[in-house]
């Protein structure tokens, strides 16, 4: 194509390849890193070791760091020769937490390696994100007929059940949600994608018998939360009531009442974001949506600036994944979606979270290091 | 190399972009509803969060003697005490709360400062507090917001001071034990065992404590209990202790310093342990005063210190029991030698001198009279290191594993350890001062009585209980805890014999006649344990009845100069109260022609529950 010429980068002088680095998006994520770690020890101060958790955090944005750096300098066309080893790597792994994973709040989702807990699910949104682009960006024609999409959606069905049977639901929406999103990218017809999201919801009603009972209660009571206000509706009820009281210019970092009064559930985890509403308020709310919405956007331009069809898939999945974590957290905490115990991004306290969407940004910052400019 | 599918790319990036400012508009409305729109209602729902939790007491499991007589249970009290999030204006309330109290304001601002951590968790500021107080409380209702009155169990000793070291007190919980302890549920505030089977079997007595939600209007009073688990009460512990001999040997003990062991010697139960001077733990229930507290700290006697098995003595004579079978295991004696006592002994310049010259003796006799020039002849023909040997065998400088908290081990001297602490040689001198207990030899009365067990059951050194069951709440008793057998002696059967009947001649024809029962043959062995610290410890250890031994006791009088004199008569009125309760109590250990058994009561495989 006109203005994308194959020449290996490598070429170019570091100094002119460093200046492609995105230094708004750089800002963005380590700016919510760094609220991140604020909103963590804000909510733990109650904690009976306040100081073991912050720790763990500075360990966990380091090595977060390194992997962000380490993706950045790593060739991404790499991932795309590796992608089978990657694909099923990840579904050995997706099986490994099924038999012998560490169970906790009633889901499955843990794998212990050594003194570590990592939460195979959540590389594998990273996974199906290389995987998906490397098969989009092979293709010759593009996707008309519908039949062209079953080879994509028999792709993600083996790790989305997986992961559905842990069972973690929110993960496994938020592997469609991504294959959508790349699809979508990659022009399938709207009437195509319609079908297959019709099917989907067609397959609900067999999906809601094979929930556990909670998550069923979870949905029934994000519609009518005085279903029960104390169990599942608890949550809801609190975590509104501390976001709202932040109003405009919230109660003040570490002044939270709910937050401290333990009013919160997992308030340094799941409901991060009702402790920035509550202590932050309005002004620190939106603020931190604006950080999200920059780091987005600047990931789309990715994908419009890229060299190839894989980098710009790459960039495509990477946005929608953040994008429907920070949708469907957020909109969570604020009742308007349903609670599913989806982390948001470089903020939540968890440390294959924070790894894995800084290796995701660091892939990022790989296709922009290496595409080229139109020289005149 | 590019293909066609990409050509779509920039639209679709377009259409993309829309979808992401549609989401972020929907979350930015949604927030701008909650925070500015509604947020004033907002804020007064979390100003007075309506839900509030309170944390019921469990009560504590009854402890029950081995008849299942009561010894501890609990009564109802009230507890006066304030729940941070609910005092909005510590600057008025406090002061008040001190007046009517009579809690110093810096003690409430101090104990407050402890429970900030968790402040929707009531802080206690007085425990079991008069019914005066509460009504007084009440009255002025109006002036303290955040004051609340928690209903709560207190710890009742139902005999104050009667077994107070075996049975412990209670404390709140303090900073290192809430670390230790954190994952298994305890919280800031609790009353957890601080010693004895308190604190030992505190996993166990304490319960779980129940929850209650309660929503409450914006003036913290109750509108309706939304959720409530009931928790439970903690099991029952029964000791092996029996009341009455208990009584026995702590009125025995009245006025003196010192300790009384009683012991199964074929299970290891102990019937009885006492420590004098004792406290009343009734004081600790519902937190100690300063006061009383103080006067327990100041008494130079060290009143909360378990003589029987946290402090160790010398044994003096005792030991005898040890040099008497280790001469007759090694074949340095034989039960019918004789030996000449001239009143003393020549260890080249040195003279050792008895207090008397008692001829020409037996064995038997020279146990009988404390013969200290016999006992001196056969330590030094036994040799420091296998009298060592055999001390170690009969339990002595050893901790017992007896199910108490805090145990000390006390000591048997090595030539070794002699060389390398002291730096000095293990000269003849200290052999003969450890043949008699003497020297370096530290033993707790608990080890004695173990030792004089074996003794008394052939030979088998049997670890010390004080808990024979457990019972549910529900009453359901069990019995999980056996006989264990930790090791066996080195002497022979034939020399135990001939070491039980030396003992016997002790209290009938000895140093230990004032331990004598008319109708029931008792043993025992006397010492009068010469310490730096003062007036001689004096020892009994003995058992009864002599063929048959059902009873081992244990005296020990701090400074109490002579065995024979201040603690025979203390066995002797232990064992009487012993007898005097001879119905058998439930699940006991009965004898049969073939010599010990076991009664299905503590089986061998483990729990019976009946």
């Amino acid at each position: 194509m006109i203005g994308r010429v194959a020449h290996p980068a490598s070429a170019e002088p570091l100094r002119r390849r460093l200046r492609e680095i995105d230094f708004v998006m750089l800002c963005a994520v380590l700016a919510l890193i760094a609220l991140g770690s604020l909103i963590i020890l804000s909510a733990s101060r109650s904690a009976e070791a306040p100081l073991g958790l912050l720790r763990v955090r500075a360990l966990q944005v380091g090595i977060s760091v390194a992997l962000l750096v380490a993706f950045a300098a790593m060739p991404y066309r790499a991932l795309a020769d590796a992608w089978k080893l990657i694909y099923f790597g990840n579904l050995v792994l997706l099986a490994l937490v099924g038999a012998i994973g560490r169970t906790s709040l009633g889901a499955q989702r843990w794998l212990s390696v050594g003194p570590l807990s990592i939460q195979p699910s959540e590389f594998a949104k990273l996974a199906l994100i290389i995987t998906l682009s490397k098969l989009l960006s092979e293709r010759r024609e593009p996707i008309r007929r519908f039949a062209d999409l079953i080879p994509f959606v028999a792709h993600v069905a083996p790790s989305a059940v997986l992961v559905f049977l842990q069972p973690d639901l929110g993960t496994s929406l938020v592997f469609v949600a991504i294959l959508f999103a790349l699809l979508f990218a990659a022009g399938t017809p709207l009437r195509s994608l319609a079908i297959v999201g019709a099917a989907g919801l067609a397959a609900a009603p067999f999906c809601w018998h094979l929930v556990k009972p909670y998550q069923r209660m979870r949905l029934a009571v994000f519609l009518d939360p005085s279903l029960d206000p104390l169990g599942a509706g608890y949550n809801l009820i609190q975590s509104k009531i501390a976001v709202g009281s932040g109003k405009l210019f919230g109660k003040g970092v570490f002044e939270g009442t709910q937050n401290a009064l333990q009013f919160l559930p997992m308030q340094h985890t799941d409901f991060a974001f009702s402790v920035l509403g509550e202590e932050m308020g309005f002004v620190g709310a939106i603020g931190a949506l604006a950080l999200f919405l920059i780091l987005l956007w600047r990931a789309l331009r990715t994908a419009a600036v890229a060299q190839d069809g894989f980098g710009a898939y790459l960039a495509v999945g990477v946005a929608a994944m953040i994008a429907v974590h920070v949708f469907v957290n957020v909109g969570m905490t604020m009742g308007i979606m349903p609670v599913t115990g989806i982390p948001l991004p470089f903020i939540s306290h968890g440390g294959t979270s924070l790894m894995t969407n800084s290796a995701a940004i660091g892939l990022l910052f790989s296709v922009l290091l290496r595409r080229q400019k139109i020289h005149f | 190399m590019e293909h066609d599918s990409l050509k779509y790319l920039s639209a679709r990036l377009l259409g993309l972009r829309a979808l992401l400012l549609a989401m972020f508009v929907v979350l930015g409305v949604r927030l701008w509803q909650l925070q500015i729109l509604q947020g004033d209602y907002y804020d007064q729902l979390s100003e007075s969060n309506r839900i509030r939790v309170h944390h019921t007491a469990a009560p504590r499991g009854v402890v029950l003697d081995r008849r299942a007589e009561v010894l501890v249970s609990n009564r109802p009290s009230f507890t006066i005490a304030v729940l941070p999030m609910e005092l909005r204006d510590p600057a008025s309330v406090l002061p008040v709360l001190s007046s009517v109290l009579g809690v110093p304001l810096s003690e409430i601002q101090r104990r407050l400062k402890a429970g900030r951590a968790r402040p929707f968790e009531p802080v206690p500021i007085r425990r079991d507090v008069g019914i005066d107080v509460v009504t007084a409380l009440e009255e002025r209702r109006s002036q303290l917001a955040g004051v609340i009155v928690v209903a709560e169990p207190v710890r009742q000793y139902r005999y104050g001071p009667l077994a107070a070291h075996v049975l412990g007190y209670l404390g709140e919980i303090d900073a290192a034990e809430l670390h230790a302890l954190r994952d298994r549920g305890y919280r800031s505030g609790d009353l957890i065992g601080k010693s004895g089977v308190e604190r030992q079997y505190d996993n166990l007595l304490r319960g779980e404590d129940g929850d209650q939600v309660v929503e409450v209007d914006a003036g913290g009073r109750p509108l309706r209990v939304l959720r409530e688990s009931r928790g439970h009460t903690g099991r029952g512990v029964v000791l092996s202790l029996d009341r009455a001999v208990q009584q026995a040997a702590e009125e025995a003990l009245q006025g003196r310093t010192g300790a009384v062991v009683a012991m199964q010697p074929r299970t290891g139960e102990i019937l009885a342990m006492a420590s004098s001077p004792a406290f009343d733990p009734n004081l600790f229930a519902a937190g100690i005063s300063a006061k009383n507290w103080g006067r327990l700290a100041r008494d130079p006697r060290d009143v909360m210190i378990n003589r029987a098995a946290a402090a160790a003595y010398e044994p003096g004579s005792v030991f005898k029991i040890v040099t008497g079978a280790a001469a007759l295991h090694e074949g340095v004696s034989t039960p019918q030698s004789r030996l000449l006592c001239t009143g003393s002994l020549s260890l080249g310049p040195w003279v050792f001198r008895d207090l008397a010259a008692h001829g020409t003796i037996d064995f038997t006799t020279g146990v009988a009279q404390s013969c200290n020039v016999m006992f001196w002849q056969l330590g030094r023909a036994i040799g420091p290191d296998r009298l060592y040997v055999h001390a170690k065998a009969f339990g002595l400088g050893d901790r017992t594993g007896v199910d108490l908290p805090l145990e000390v081990s006390g000591s048997i001297p090595t030539t070794e350890y002699k060389r390398r602490h002291w730096k000095e040689p293990w000269y003849p001198g200290d052999t003969l001062n450890m043949s008699i207990g003497q020297g370096f030899v530290l033993t707790t009365p608990l080890q004695i009585a173990r030792m004089v067990s074996a003794v008394a059951n052939g030979g088998e050194l049997l670890r010390p209980r004080l808990v024979r069951g457990l019972m549910a709440p529900g009453g359901t008793m069990s019995y999980g805890f056996s006989r264990e057998v930790q090791a066996r002696v080195k002497a022979s059967p034939a020399h135990l014999a001939a070491i039980r009947a030396g003992m016997a001649a002790v209290v009938s024809r000895g140093t230990g006649r004032a331990a004598a029962i008319p109708g029931l043959s008792v043993a025992g062995k006397t010492g009068s344990a010469e310490t730096p610290r003062g007036r001689p410890h004096a020892w009994f250890a003995g058992f009864a009845p002599v063929e048959d031994p059902q009873i081992v006791v244990v005296v020990l009088v701090e400074h109490g100069y002579r065995g024979g004199l201040t603690s025979s008569p203390i066995a002797r009125r232990v064992i009487e109260a012993w007898r005097a309760r001879q119905a058998p109590p439930i699940g006991d250990v009965t004898d049969s022609p073939n010599g010990v058994v076991v009664s299905p009561a503590v089986p061998a495989g483990g729990v019976d529950r009946r």
